[in-house]
């Protein structure tokens, strides 16, 4: 039967399913429903799509008390495994190294100053690398949050403003939370200064991981320096729009929307040893010294493997 | 445990509600309703005492009850019919001023609760995506409406200091949905093509309008003090909760969202929107409400989810005209069976 159907033309497809439509209508049918119910009678894939638009027009699809819609998030994905797979070749080492299960903070270097994909490239390599793939949720740049279109996309795919809070409240329901200490001292850093750890914060990030009992596992990112290499900024543009800061690269903003084109250099994602923290008491958070100590520990481990990472690298781009 | 009651601004929705229902509790002897004009529903035991809270008046009537129990529910979100825009900081903080006053002598009293709102803690972009209370008042305070509520708040605290005696809570209520309620975010959801704001998606926690009572009525026989968050758990952003009660909406850049509503708002007799609600249909807001579940022990009915669906079931009699219906649609283009 669905021989028959396959072949059937466009429009002929198109009409029997309006037709089905316009039966389940009268039947008394909500006219999604009925849609959904003449969907049946369609090809494979088509009455797949079908069923799906209808069901989200329904507003029939799961949405966390955070703004993670997982459906949204399988829905851009092919756009980002194309990126990992074929535009940056990314290689991940070490991947197993993130809990299958319960709560981890993944901390990672930060870079790329336009548009920084690292925390799309890491939850990449989880989904596609990992023998028990799991969404990780990331804490983005406060100023994402103000802007339309970018802010929903950005809580639709798992982030969420940049404040120990928002980590702890995830941490505290199990969740993976990859954050970027650096911030935007390191997606700001010139060009000149790539790979180079800035300052990671105020050890923040210790302090999550300690009072929420989470192992902390350093990632180190090679290769995201090189997608938007920012040779200056421009003061007055940043200024202008509110945002932290604007950068120069070769192409951005001679070439338009193209300099919006992100460099095919080649990655590799390292996911080191997590750090238990379990042995610390609870209150060892409100410690500085512990903070810190642990804080640079991290901050070292990334540092190394950056420079090994590096080390290896036989070209930027090939 | 409250005995006997007064509860300011019982006409209100909220007030006349509350009253309902502690009315049915043989545990109370005595329940009084203050407010300017008499509750629209019949009250059967609820003394109504016509008097304004702004004006020193209250002082002489509230020790005369001889009450344990304050709920003040004269805090008025948006405004109303002989209630404008104007009058709100009045009512809000001068009433809220004069009624503690008023609680100062009365000296058989051993709580006060408050219906506040959750705008104290604004509506913006990059913030914890769930308040707790004591995150109130490190955000800037950027509409009148919140300026007003963080400054009524600030002299309950005091007034909570002062008397230790006294056992003071203060219930943050995020906006309630239900298909009786007229507020003007109801009204709008309810707008045949709801205008939304281009490239924003609130994340919003809309509270059923049962749960809003029921909470109100255990803050009021609870012990617990100081700050409380009402709201559903979880949250629903506006473009799933508009697909849920089969909205169609209309993005508008978001500079032309507030003209283009107040506009419609008129036209369609609707009311205008508050200026509070421009940026909670832009931001939204979430808050915690851990406080409310396990220290007042109060177990909400719906979670954000669930009130809203159970909004879109209840309000459906609102629908579109049938120039919009599929089926008709349908035959317009010619396709026949």
């Amino acid at each position: 039967m669905s021989q028959t159907e396959t072949r059937e033309s466009a429009p002929e497809v198109l009409a029997a399913f309006l037709r089905q439509v316009r039966l389940g209508v009268e039947d008394g049918l909500d006219p999604m429903a009925a849609a959904e119910r003449a969907a049946g009678a369609l090809p494979g894939r088509l009455s797949w799509a079908v069923d799906v638009t209808s069901r989200r027009l329904r507003g029939e699809y799961r949405e966390d008390g955070w703004g993670f819609d997982e459906e949204f998030a399988e829905a851009v994905y092919p756009v980002f495994d194309f990126l990992y797979e074929v535009w940056w070749r990314v290689e991940a080492e070490g991947v197993t190294n993130v809990p299958a299960h319960g709560r981890a903070l993944l901390v990672s270097n930060h870079a790329g100053s336009l548009f920084p994909f690292d925390a799309s490239m890491i939850t990449m390599a989880i989904m596609k690398e990992h023998p028990l793939p799991r969404w990780p949720r990331f804490l983005v740049l406060d100023w994402a949050f103000v802007l339309p279109f970018l802010s929903s996309f950005m809580r639709r795919v798992g982030g969420v403003p940049a404040s120990p809070h928002n980590a702890m409240g995830l941490l505290r329901e199990d969740e993976l939370v990859s954050v970027f200490p650096e911030g935007v001292k390191g997606t700001g850093k010139p060009f000149s200064e790539r790979y180079r750890l800035q300052r990671f914060g105020r050890g923040g990030f210790v302090e999550v991981a300690l009072r929420t009992g989470s192992p902390i596992v350093p990632v180190a990112v090679v290769g995201s320096e090189e997608i938007y290499p920012k040779l200056a900024e421009s003061r007055l543009a940043a200024r202008a729009i509110g945002a932290p800061f604007a950068p120069i690269t070769p192409t951005f903003p001679w070439l338009g929307p193209a300099g919006l084109v992100p460099l095919p250099s080649r990655w590799h994602i390292q996911f080191c040893d997590p750090i238990d923290l379990s042995a610390y008491p609870p209150d060892a958070a409100d410690d500085r010294r512990v903070v810190f100590d642990l804080s640079e520990q991290v901050r070292e481990t990334i540092q190394e493997n950056l420079y090994e990472g590096l080390i290896k690298r036989r070209s930027v781009f090939l | 445990m409250a005995r006997r009651i007064v509860i300011t601004g019982v006409a209100s929705h909220w007030g006349a509600e509350l009253a309902r229902r502690l009315e049915r509790d043989p545990a109370i002897e005595y329940i009084a309703g203050i407010d300017t004009r008499p509750p629209s529903v019949a009250l059967e035991r609820t003394d109504f005492i016509e008097a304004d809270i702004r004006s020193p008046l209250v002082s002489r009537i509230l020790p005369g009850t001889e009450v344990d129990t304050v709920v003040h529910c004269g805090i008025l979100w948006y405004p109303e019919e002989g209630k404008p825009a104007r009058a709100l900081h009045e009512i809000n903080v001068i009433g809220t001023l004069q009624l503690l006053a008023a609680c100062e002598r009365a000296p058989t009293l051993e709580r006060i609760v408050v219906r506040g709102s959750a705008a104290i803690y604004g509506c913006e972009g990059p913030v914890p995506l769930f308040f707790t209370e004591e995150l109130a008042g490190r955000l800037p305070l950027r509409t009148r409406f919140q300026r007003d509520i963080s400054e009524l708040e600030a002299y309950f605290d005091n007034f909570a200091r002062r008397h230790t005696d006294i056992s003071c809570c203060m219930l943050r209520y995020q906006p309630e949905i239900g298909p009786e309620l007229k507020t003007p975010l109801v009204r709008y959801l309810t707008l045949p093509v709801v205008p939304t704001q281009l490239g924003y998606d609130p994340r919003l926690q809309l509270l059923h309008a049962d749960d809003a009572t029921a909470a109100l009525e255990a803050a009021t026989h609870s012990e617990v003090t100081g700050p409380v968050n009402v709201a559903p758990s979880g949250s629903i952003s506006l473009s799933r909760a508009l697909r849920l009660a089969r909205r169609p909406s209309v993005p508008i850049p978001h500079p032309l969202f507030e003209p283009a509503l107040s506009r419609l708002g008129r036209e369609l007799g609707a009311g205008v929107l508050y200026g509070d609600a421009v940026r909670f249909l832009r931001f939204g807001r979430g808050v915690d409400n851990s406080r409310l579940r396990k220290e007042m022990g109060y177990e909400l009915g719906f979670d954000a989810d669930a009130a809203v669906r159970d909004f879109a079931a209840k309000a459906s009699g609102l629908r579109v005209g049938p120039a919009l219906h599929p089926g008709a649609v349908l035959d317009r283009l010619g396709v026949t069976s």
